[in-house]
């Protein structure tokens, strides 16, 4: 396991967004019950604990938004990703948009075919836990609980309007398949390219 | 009787402005009060008073419901949503996309925010994306629904719409438009409207008289897959103008002489670029035709310059430059500009050099984006006198670090047609002016200069070839034609347009038996050419052969069924054969058709004289 100090920040090129600059530990190691409490809800409007149904697997938490085109875009890989990990990883949506509600998600999962559970998380409290900045962007989570990665899915977009004709690194992949055996991952922190979840704050 | 010919150009479509503020119904929105200077620390940056003018003016026109933008952006909530993202892509420009820089030669419709108004959105987030005074908020524009020139004459709808898969590289899709029109008809203004404009990256149509475009679809209907395609077109068709669409495109209205001419049969055909969005998309693009009854008197034309056979660019080469010169032969007014490349295009620049020496910059893009591109319109006419030299000037990624290369890892990248393969395209719109008639038609000048240049420049270049002996055969230099169809039969041996080209023109050197079999060829690789039959038929009558040429000029009748030459010409052949009763029924028909056809006026009472 990757002691949470190591985790890496990127410098940021943007002089206009505010550098978070330490990672409180803290934060990053959950308890069982540590964030359902603080707010995520599922469709129905109960509060939600992703790790309950987890059933030891390990957890990929995927931040999206309905208007965020590039999150949008995502949508066959995320499937393809949580088809691919079933047995191992137990995948979720999560909506960091709080006026976003059950029935415009509901929506939303049935026209992108999506087969992954949805969460609500309007008080940001899988976000901050997640340390979560753009959708979309993904939290791994070992089956013990601890954050081992959180960032971009991969490479595909190098900046808004500029996407590669295909993604040329596989970062959420090697996160899982290194946190399922144990293993630290690599690059445990690479900033996604999207829609700034800060805004919605 | 006419010899048609054809010139082979790279398709073209039409000039449409790509104004965004025009939607704004007239009420000028005027800048932010602070958009010259940063707004003083004192009072902090609102929405309502100094970024709703902005947002308002330069993205609300996409960014509302039904529009290209993924979001709408016209409340406060709304803006405040994506503030750091608004931030974020206006300091880069990537919003709203304008890619040209600065310069002296304005363009219409400029969408490039002010450094001014860049910064205080900056100084806004920064400040916590303040809602500010309510009463401080203009209100929102009055934005036109629905077909912004009002209800079209004439509105084409694509039957089969195209199902976008959700994932995947980006699609290029072709659209076959049938015009379901009587007789020849004018246009003065075309706006395109492609379906879900959030796929639709761009959009060109272009004029296809022929129906050539039809044979590459499976099944009637359903288009075709294809980034660049080719279309014959009859000289300077479609009557050089650049139909064009991307989002924020607001559709313009012609200045009068110069419409666009639809005939019947014609077929428009719109290529489309489109980006899978995460889910199925139904894409059903519709176009709408208004029309004038002012046919066109002004001759404007397109150049297309270009230089792809100096695209063999090296793997990890950075700085790939590929340049063009082109002089003119006659003094033109420069109405707008198209340049075009792939993914490596990196910066593009086209200049002018006067022949007093003055150099002009045409256009700079430094950070050329395929997905942006767009046809730019001179806000005025540019004048270019005889003698001006056009350069342009591209410069290619084809390393690792350009993020859009096709290939990865880099690959040696040649000229074609392909998403993959490359261009160094430039198209003008010109039009001539001050010329002297005596010289001949100014845009023939034009091509003839450029077929010229282009086959010094690569004589392996076929189109180079034919449309030099399409243009030299046309003033009648035949010798001088032959040799260039020679040329570019040896490129394309079996090329059905230049098999029919060098038919015609041995024809009008009154060597029909030499004509005859390369317009067999032709018809043995096009079998319903209409032009091929109609030559042939033509070539037969002048060996008294009248029975092939009926033949012949039926053929082109079952691909034409309206076209009076071939119906007379018909008849002119059964009336040397004797069959007078039905030559008659054939000229009548021609001269329903085309009443000014005097000639068949003149074989028809020829006819009756000997029958009587």
């Amino acid at each position: 396991m990757v002691p949470q100090g190591a985790l890496r920040r990127r410098p940021r090129s943007s002089p206009s967004l505010t550098l978070r600059l330490c990672v409180p530990v803290l934060l990053c190691i959950l308890g069982v019950t540590g964030y359902a409490q603080r707010g995520a809800e599922d469709l129905e409007g109960r509060q939600a604990d992703p790790r309950a149904v987890a059933g030891g697997k390990i957890v990929a938490l995927v931040f999206v938004r309905t208007d965020c085109p590039i999150s949008n875009r995502y949508a066959p890989t995320i499937q393809r990703l949580s088809a691919q990990y079933a047995d191992k990883a137990q995948f979720w949506l999560v909506f960091p948009d709080k006026d976003e509600t059950p029935a415009s998600i509901k929506k939303y999962l049935r026209d992108y075919g999506y087969k992954l559970p949805a969460l609500r998380d309007p008080r940001h409290a899988l976000v901050k836990l997640s340390l979560a900045h753009v959708t979309p962007e993904v939290a791994v989570f070992s089956a013990g609980g601890q954050l081992t990665y959180h960032g971009r899915i991969d490479n595909w977009y190098e900046s808004f309007g500029h996407a590669r004709p295909a993604p040329t690194t596989h970062d959420l992949d090697d996160a899982l398949r290194a946190t399922l055996v144990g293993k630290a991952v690599a690059q445990n922190d690479v900033r996604g390219v999207g829609c700034y979840i800060s805004d919605l704050e | 009787m006419i010899l048609r010919l054809r010139i082979l150009a790279w398709p073209l479509a039409v000039l449409a402005g790509l104004a965004m503020a025009a939607t704004l119904s007239g009420r000028q929105v005027a800048g932010p009060a602070s958009s010259a200077q940063p707004a003083p620390q004192i009072s902090p940056v609102t929405f309502n008073r100094d970024i709703a003018p902005i947002i308002y003016h330069s993205c609300a026109s996409c960014h509302r419901p039904g529009e290209a933008g993924p979001f709408s952006l016209l409340t406060y909530s709304d803006v405040k949503k994506h503030a750091r993202q608004i931030a974020e892509v206006t300091q880069a420009r990537t919003m709203p996309p304008w890619l040209p820089e600065p310069q002296e030669l304005k363009f219409a419709d400029e969408m490039r925010l002010p450094d001014a108004q860049i910064a205080l959105i900056q100084k806004w987030v920064e400040q916590g994306a303040v809602e500010g005074n309510p009463a401080d908020l203009a209100p929102l524009p009055k934005f036109t629904e629905g077909w912004r020139l009002g209800e079209p004459d004439l509105i084409l709808k694509v039957e089969k719409p195209l199902v976008l898969p959700p994932q995947g590289t980006d699609t290029y899709w072709n659209f076959i438009f049938h015009v379901p029109i009587e007789k020849t008809s004018w246009v003065k203004a075309v706006e395109i409207r492609p379906g879900d404009k959030r796929y639709v990256h761009h959009a060109n149509i272009l004029v296809d008289r022929e129906g050539l475009t039809r044979r590459r679809e499976s099944e009637p209907g359903a288009g075709f897959g294809g980034m660049e395609i080719r279309i014959e077109s009859e000289v300077f068709d479609p009557d050089s103008h650049l139909l064009f669409w991307k989002p924020g495109t607001v559709p313009y209205v012609e200045p009068e002489g110069m419409a666009l001419r639809l005939d019947k049969g014609t077929d428009l055909v719109l290529n489309t670029h489109l980006q899978p969005s995460g889910k199925p998309e139904i894409i059903q693009p519709s176009i709408g035709l208004y029309f004038t009854p002012h046919p066109a008197t002004k001759l404007p034309m397109l150049l297309q310059l270009e230089n792809d056979v100096k695209l063999d660019i090296p793997p990890g080469q950075k700085n790939f430059v590929v340049t063009d010169e082109f002089t003119l032969p006659v003094s033109v007014a420069l109405l707008a500009i198209y340049p075009h490349a792939h993914y490596l295009g990196k910066d593009i620049q086209a200049f002018a050099t006067l022949p007093d020496g003055t150099r002009r910059t045409l256009i700079h893009i430094p950070g050329w984006n395929l997905n942006w591109q767009a046809v730019y319109r001179y806000e005025e006419p540019v004048s270019l006198p005889q003698g001006t030299v056009v350069s342009l000037r591209y410069v290619y990624d084809n390393s690792e670090e350009n993020a859009l290369n096709p290939n990865h890892p880099p690959a040696r990248v040649r000229g074609g047609n392909r998403s993959s393969d490359e261009m160094c395209h430039l198209w003008l719109q010109v039009l001539p002016v001050d010329y002297d008639i005596a010289r001949g038609d100014p845009r023939m000048v034009l091509q003839e200069a450029l077929a010229r240049h282009n086959v010094g420049k690569n004589p392996g270049d076929f189109e180079a070839h034919y449309n030099l002996a399409a243009m030299l055969q046309a003033r009648g230099k035949l010798d001088d034609a032959l040799g260039e169809y020679t040329a570019a039969l040896r490129l394309r041996p079996d090329d059905a347009t230049a098999n029919n080209g060098m038919g015609a023109a041995l024809l009008a050197a009154e060597q029909p038996d030499k004509a005859t079999p390369y317009l067999l060829a032709a018809l043995k690789s096009r079998p319903d050419y209409f032009d091929a039959h109609y030559n042939l038929g033509y070539a037969l009558i002048s060996q008294n052969d009248f029975e092939g040429a009926a033949m012949q000029f039926r053929l082109a009748l079952q691909v034409h069924p309206e076209d009076a030459k071939a119906e007379a010409n018909l008849g002119s052949a059964l009336a040397e054969m004797g069959r007078f009763a039905e030559a008659k029924t054939h000229l009548e028909r021609a001269l329903q058709i085309d009443p000014s056809l005097s000639w068949a006026r003149d074989n028809l009472e020829e006819l009756n004289h000997r029958r009587n």
